[in-house]
């Protein structure tokens, strides 16, 4: 997939994100290639949304992604680098958690930081197990929909009312401007 | 049909609510309507219900810029709207809601009174004499809940939802208005509770134009739709009138030429002036219809923001419909509460992709993540109110281009103090309605990139004032129309599609009638 200019410039905003998921460019020189960095990124990834429920692999997955990005281009690829280098120097993958948040604060303002994280929130939240952990069933339309039964399955609170309430007419159709205009503004701004 | 080029047509721009309901009335009457799509046609079953790949699908994603102080620049810069560039428009992903303006919401002027840094304006028009063209548009959309039309029932998005706001003491809370079948009507059958509304709708339960006026205005015969077709200049002859549409293939970049008699523009609150604007002329040096220098201004998107909360027991409010939810005990003005106008609460379901996306833009750590651990047993709501008309909320031709070389537009927008006003208001009811029932934990949760977008080409009663008279025919150029939501003077407090769709009925039947009498 060819990544336009206008991604790569809101890229930082995680909306957009989704759009370069699985990009990869030819690169003559790739960074995170070596044996443990997919690791150092995902334990990156688990520090940023901690989950004790996912697996590990789920943050493999999304570290993946992240490394793909960091090599889409050569500014990428440069501050990819160096973050990633900090985490090694660090022992990020060693540290206890607190300290982790700690350190992610301290580089919160890096284009690093940006890449991953903003990879990691659509991408993890996106990822096929998480739904099956989070119980979310998505799409159903090939099945007819979910059921009566199903959709409305909630027992733990009374069957609310589904018409509007008789007074509703009149409430909405009580709304002339002169009696409202009659109504003192206070200002509280 | 087939019109030629150089005929000098019915030309519409925009097939979304307001244009595709335009080219329908024309085309039921025997005239001939091209109607220009920036996107294509994507027919319902090829609607993908996974959030990413629809929004990808759907979005519109041209380069736009923006300015202004609210949190969403910071958030999503690029990404001021949420809306579609395909066939249908932007009601392509509109949940359904279809409440009405109230009546002194067409008055605000004369209603609130004056607000500082607000350009409230009374409509030209009221809610007498738009009564029978809502009961209209509610018999076009099959609203549920009117002309007999039965009620949604209840999701458990819905329960946990109307149980908060009874034990709070709210009366008026149902599962609509809604613009999706409870039952068959209208040829499109009832909802299967499927969920995915904000995606397109597979099943065509949900009104939306590509289902309704498009297919209706294709069998009178009368209609051309050219899908992938964005209009780029309005062009004008020597009297000052409206003469043709420059619009480009977005597929070859060809650019092409059709004549034109009359012109209705509807490319929504931030590509409607975004035309005019690019249509600098000799004759127009502001932009085409802009002696009133209001092309662009009072750009408004609705008071947004969501309240979620999770439980001890499961929710999964993710199953069937996304917003038949409905309370409107909070819509009144009622100055007391520390701002003027008010708002509606009503349910809303996010898949886990989105709201990982949008429950708190930027943020991470532990306590983002146990907010989304409690995704099974999580309810929504969304709040939608009035938000104030602001002179400087503007779209304006920015220094950036788009990938066709236009000048992108920059889309300022500042809350107005009203603004954050009530939506602390709605923040503070909607976690109340939630805590009623056991909520654990509430968020409040920062307005998503807009989809309600209005104002920009406002209504007024004279020309100085707005851009378009009442029936949305420009004060300064008799043969062109805007006939989407950014006509709206004021925005209410309700959702805009049914308004935009009367407006959009009433203008048609105007239009076909000045045409039949030569008057255009």
């Amino acid at each position: 997939m060819k990544i336009t200019r206008r991604e790569l410039l809101i890229s930082a905003g995680s909306l957009l994100a989704y759009s370069q998921l699985g990009s990869l460019a030819n690169a003559e020189v790739n960074i995170a290639a070596q044996p443990g960095d997919q690791e150092m990124i995902a334990s990156m990834c688990k520090a940023l949304y901690p989950h004790d429920r996912f697996p590990m692999n789920i943050y493999m997955d999304i570290a993946a992604g992240a490394i793909k990005k960091g090599n889409a281009d050569t500014g990428a690829k440069i501050s990819f680098r160096a973050g990633l280098d900090g985490l090694k120097i660090n022992s990020f993958d060693k540290m206890s958690f607190k300290k982790q948040t700690k350190y992610l604060n301290s580089i919160a303002n890096t284009p690093f930081f940006g890449l991953v994280r903003g990879h990691t929130v659509v991408a993890l939240y996106d990822h096929k197990e998480v739904h099956k952990i989070f119980g979310y069933q998505g799409a159903s339309f090939d099945r007819g929909g979910y059921k009566d039964g199903e959709y409305n399955d909630l027992s733990w609170l009374p069957e609310p009312r589904i018409e509007e309430h008789p007074d509703l007419t009149a409430f909405l159709d009580d709304s002339s401007p002169k009696k409202y205009a009659s109504l003192k503004t206070k200002k509280t701004f | 049909m087939k019109i030629d080029k150089k005929e000098k047509a019915v030309v519409v721009i925009g097939s979304g609510p307001g244009g595709a309901q335009v080219a329908y009335q024309l085309t039921k009457q025997g005239i001939p309507v091209v109607l220009l799509e920036a996107g294509r046609r994507i027919m319902k079953e090829e609607y993908v219900n996974e959030e990413w790949p629809a929004f990808s699908q759907m979005a519109w994603l041209d380069k736009r810029t923006m300015t202004g102080n609210s949190r969403i620049v910071k958030d999503f810069n690029g990404l001021p709207t949420w809306l579609v560039k395909a066939v249908g428009g932007t009601a392509t992903h509109w949940a359904g809601a279809t409440p009405r303006f109230l009546d002194y919401e067409w008055k605000t002027k004369s209603t609130y009174g004056s607000v500082d840094g607000a350009t409230l304006m009374d409509w030209p028009i009221d809610g007498k004499e738009m009564k029978p063209y809502y009961v209209k548009a509610e018999d076009a959309i099959g609203s549920t809940h009117r002309g007999g039309r039965p009620a949604l029932p209840a999701n458990n998005n819905y329960k946990v939802f109307a149980e908060g706001a009874k034990r709070n003491g709210y009366k008026f809370y149902a599962t609509g208005p809604y613009g999706t079948n409870a039952a068959p009507y209208d040829g499109r059958p009832a909802s299967v509770q499927d969920g995915f509304n904000f995606q397109g709708d597979k099943s065509g339960a949900k009104w939306n134009p590509n289902v309704s006026e498009i297919p209706k205005a294709l069998a009178t015969g009368k209609l051309e739709l050219r899908e992938n077709s964005q209009a780029v200049q309005i062009t004008t002859d020597s009297s000052g009138k409206a003469d043709g549409v420059l619009y480009m293939d977005t597929k070859t970049k060809a650019l092409h030429r059709q004549e034109a008699k009359v012109i209705c523009v509807a490319g929504n609150s931030i590509e409607t002036p975004r035309l005019f604007l690019m249509s600098a002329s000799a004759r127009h040096p502001n932009g085409l219809a802009n002696s009133s220098d209001q092309v662009g201004r009072n750009y408004m998107r609705h008071l947004t923001g969501s309240v979620y909360a999770t439980f001890d027991k499961p929710v999964n409010f993710f199953r069937g419909e996304t917003m038949a939810g409905f309370l409107a005990d909070e819509v009144k003005h009622n100055p007391k509460r520390g701002f003027v106008g008010g708002y509606y609460l009503e349910t809303l379901a996010l898949g886990p992709s989105f709201l990982g996306a949008f429950l708190d833009p930027g943020k991470w750590g532990k306590k983002f993540a146990d907010m989304m651990d409690g995704y099974q047993n999580m309810a929504g709501m969304w709040i939608v109110g009035e938000d104030m008309p602001q002179a400087n909320n503007r779209i304006t031709l920015g220094s950036a281009k788009d990938a066709f070389g236009l000048p992108a537009p920059n889309v300022h927008f500042d809350d107005h103090p009203n603004d954050t006003a009530m939506r602390n208001h709605a923040y503070e009811k909607g976690e109340a309605i939630y805590k009623a029932v056991g909520a654990t934990q509430t968020y409040r949760v920062t307005p998503y990139p807009h989809t309600h977008n209005l104002g920009s080409m406002r209504m007024s009663a004279k020309a100085k004032d707005g851009v378009v008279d009442k029936y949305g025919r420009c004060h300064d150029v008799k043969n062109l129309f805007v006939s989407d939501g950014s006509v709206m003077t004021t925005g209410a407090a309700c959702n805009p599609t049914l308004t935009i769709t009367a407006l959009a009925i009433r203008q048609g039947e105007y239009l076909a009638e000045q045409l039949k009498k030569g008057n255009v």
